[in-house]
């Protein structure tokens, strides 16, 4: 408000920034960036040029950074276990997404469209839900899951996800769904669709986006997912990123098979947030920011 | 945030049936011979018993299963903490207290916790500084800059698993690229996750890895977001571009920066794959924070008992930073 009573005084002319002083701010800028990119991507290049060397090249020093690329690496952990590590963390990734949006798409749309008692009770719950420690959950589950058998188990792994996972998706479907005008249910019910059929013709339709976004970003995160994993699994639904960790104790000296399963892990992961972009700061803010 | 939750207060009735009926007040017909009387009336009429309880049918399942995954396993382990089980007994009764005297006493735990707070507020405050400066830098108006934005996303999408092996090659003392760099420029060559003094240090740099981006780009989009006018009417006035910044640019994406400073705050308490794929929590006790300890009491050592009790430890412990940061947000 200050701001807008002082825009009234004639205003005086800005003073001219000598050129040194201007190119000075971008020479800076660039010189910080161009640090930044270096930290982050040194580990990014070790791991995709690391996984196409051969055992030598992987290891020699000076780094080779230029080498015929070979696919051997990779050829040597798909044709071992780790190809049904991969497998079981495909399968945990679309079921515990799957279990997620089917519960949390209708809950979220329920939470923005019919107010109820408690809300404000069941928003901190979730928020605790998903801040929370997983060794909070996951311990105790761990516990419970010995005596009902459900440790190394698909089922098992899963409904641990969905502890941070459905609370995260009901929270942000609710975002989505608060942004559709109400109106628009409305005439849909006024032209005789029952509620399911509004849902599924006319709303999710318009939230589409914000739908693949949640999917993508649950998929994600439970495709990445690695201590609950750790604790969970067993030799049959061991999910990749446990694997991988496996490689390191037991075959530390292949540096070029730990780094192509890494590029295993990381491939899909950049391929989904290619897709999700936009909607990529507002998964990570609970909705909260939008860009 | 709970300003745009859309939920007015009590009472169970859906919005539609009060506002059709406040439309249909208007001139009638409007819609045609479709809407003979009011549309309350014909709301309720054309329901079925599922659409009467749609939306509580919709949400109870989800709710259900919430319940059943997180406040089930919580109680569970609130309740182990009071327990002696460890890998000899599987004692859950009688209750006592034994668990939390040896968190007090022991001076292993006081460790402990000394390294979680030294390394989540580390984290947290170098990746916020960081991350403000990179989200500033990203946002500034040079042709060069956009490619940069697209960099600094990569490492949000690297699973911590794959971004944890990286670096522990990348950091490895006679093997790894940094210290051959290191050696290049004639700097001393640290062992960097097998010292006492460096293994801490190298975790946190390697959290600000996946950190500092994601503060970079909460801020990138609070900035993009952010009202062009007052800047502008501040430029108009003369501000000195720090003037500007410290005045008007902060003040519209602090709550953004709060956010994201919750946001890595979570993180470091949770973080997990770095310490058990760089350093397991050693040397000796240098980089065990308490989330690790809990696994490392339960899982490896099946302390059960013990480890539940540390778990409320960290719930306690993790209560302080996130309160304040709460207390951060709401003031205006």
């Amino acid at each position: 408000m200050e701001v807008a009573a002082t825009v009234d005084q004639p205003a005086r002319p800005r003073p001219r920034p000598r050129p040194l002083q201007r190119h000075g701010g971008r020479v800076v800028t660039l010189i910080l960036l161009v640090l930044g990119a270096v930290f982050v991507l040194l580990p990014l290049y070790w791991l995709l040029s690391t996984a196409f060397k051969n055992g030598n090249d992987a290891f020699a020093l000076p780094p080779r950074y230029v080498t015929k690329p070979t696919l051997s690496s990779f050829k040597q952990i798909l044709g071992g276990q780790f190809a049904h590590y991969v497998l079981n963390s495909v399968l945990v990734a679309l079921g515990s997404t799957l279990v997620a949006l089917l519960l949390g798409v209708p809950a979220g749309y329920a939470f923005a469209r019919s107010p109820f008692r408690g809300a404000r009770i069941i928003n901190t719950w979730f928020v605790l839900a998903y801040v929370a420690p997983p060794v909070v959950f996951i311990i105790p589950l761990y516990i419970m899951y010995q005596h009902l058998h459900l440790l190394d188990t698909y089922l098992g792994l899963i409904l641990a996800y969905e502890t941070g996972l459905l609370p995260f998706t009901i929270w942000l479907m609710r975002v989505y769904f608060s942004e559709v005008p109400r109106e628009l249910d409305e005439a849909a019910w006024i032209d005789g669709c029952s509620k399911m059929r509004a849902l599924w013709k006319v709303v999710l339709p318009t939230v589409w986006p914000g739908l693949t976004t949640v999917g993508l970003l649950v998929g994600l995160a439970s495709w990445g997912e690695y201590f609950g994993a750790l604790i969970l699994t067993g030799p049959h639904t061991e999910t990749a990123p446990v694997a991988v960790e496996g490689y390191i104790g037991t075959t530390f000296a292949n540096w070029n098979e730990l780094a192509a399963a890494g590029v295993v892990l990381v491939v899909p992961a950049l391929l989904a947030t290619i897709v999700v972009q936009r909607g990529f700061v507002r998964g990570l803010t609970f909705g909260a920011v939008k860009q | 945030m709970s300003g745009q939750l859309g939920l007015e207060g009590p009472g169970t009735q859906p919005g539609l049936l009060d506002r059709a009926s406040r439309r249909s007040a208007g001139p009638a017909g409007d819609r045609g011979p479709i809407r003979p009387g009011p549309a309350r009336q014909i709301a309720l009429r054309g329901w079925s018993a599922f659409d009467r309880k749609f939306f509580r049918l919709a949400a109870i399942p989800a709710f259900l299963a919430v319940f059943l995954v997180t406040v089930i396993p919580f109680l569970a382990g609130f309740g182990l903490s009071f327990s002696s089980m460890n890998s000899v007994h599987n004692h859950v009764f009688p209750p006592t207290l034994a668990n939390y005297k040896t968190i007090i006493t022991d001076p292993v735990t006081h460790t402990v916790l000394l390294n979680t707070v030294i390394y989540v507020v580390a984290a947290v405050v170098l990746e916020t500084g960081f991350g403000l400066l990179l989200g500033v830098l990203l946002a500034s108006k040079h042709r060069f800059v956009s490619g940069f934005r697209v960099i600094f996303l990569l490492p949000l999408t690297v699973a911590g698993v794959a971004a944890a092996i990286s670096w522990s090659a990348l950091l490895n003392t006679s093997q790894g690229w940094v210290n051959y760099y290191l050696g290049l420029l004639h700097l001393p060559q640290p062992n960097w996750l097998a010292s006492s003094s460096a293994a801490m240090p190298s975790v946190i740099i390697t959290d600000m890895w996946s950190g500092v981006p994601v503060v970079a780009v909460i801020v990138l989009a609070a900035l993009i977001g952010a009202p062009r006018d007052p800047i502008e009417a501040a430029m108009v006035d003369g501000a000195s571009a720090w003037n500007r910044f410290r005045y008007v640019t902060f003040p519209a994406i602090r709550p953004a920066l709060v956010l994201a400073a919750l946001l890595r705050t979570v993180a470091a308490f949770q973080q997990f794959a770095l310490f058990e794929i760089l350093t397991g929590g050693g040397p000796g006790l240098s980089t065990t924070v308490i989330n690790f300890y809990v696994y490392q009491q339960t899982i490896v050592y099946g302390n059960v008992g013990y480890g539940a009790a540390l778990a409320v430890l960290l719930v306690l412990v993790m209560a302080v930073p996130l309160l304040i940061l709460f207390a951060l947000s709401r003031r205006r």
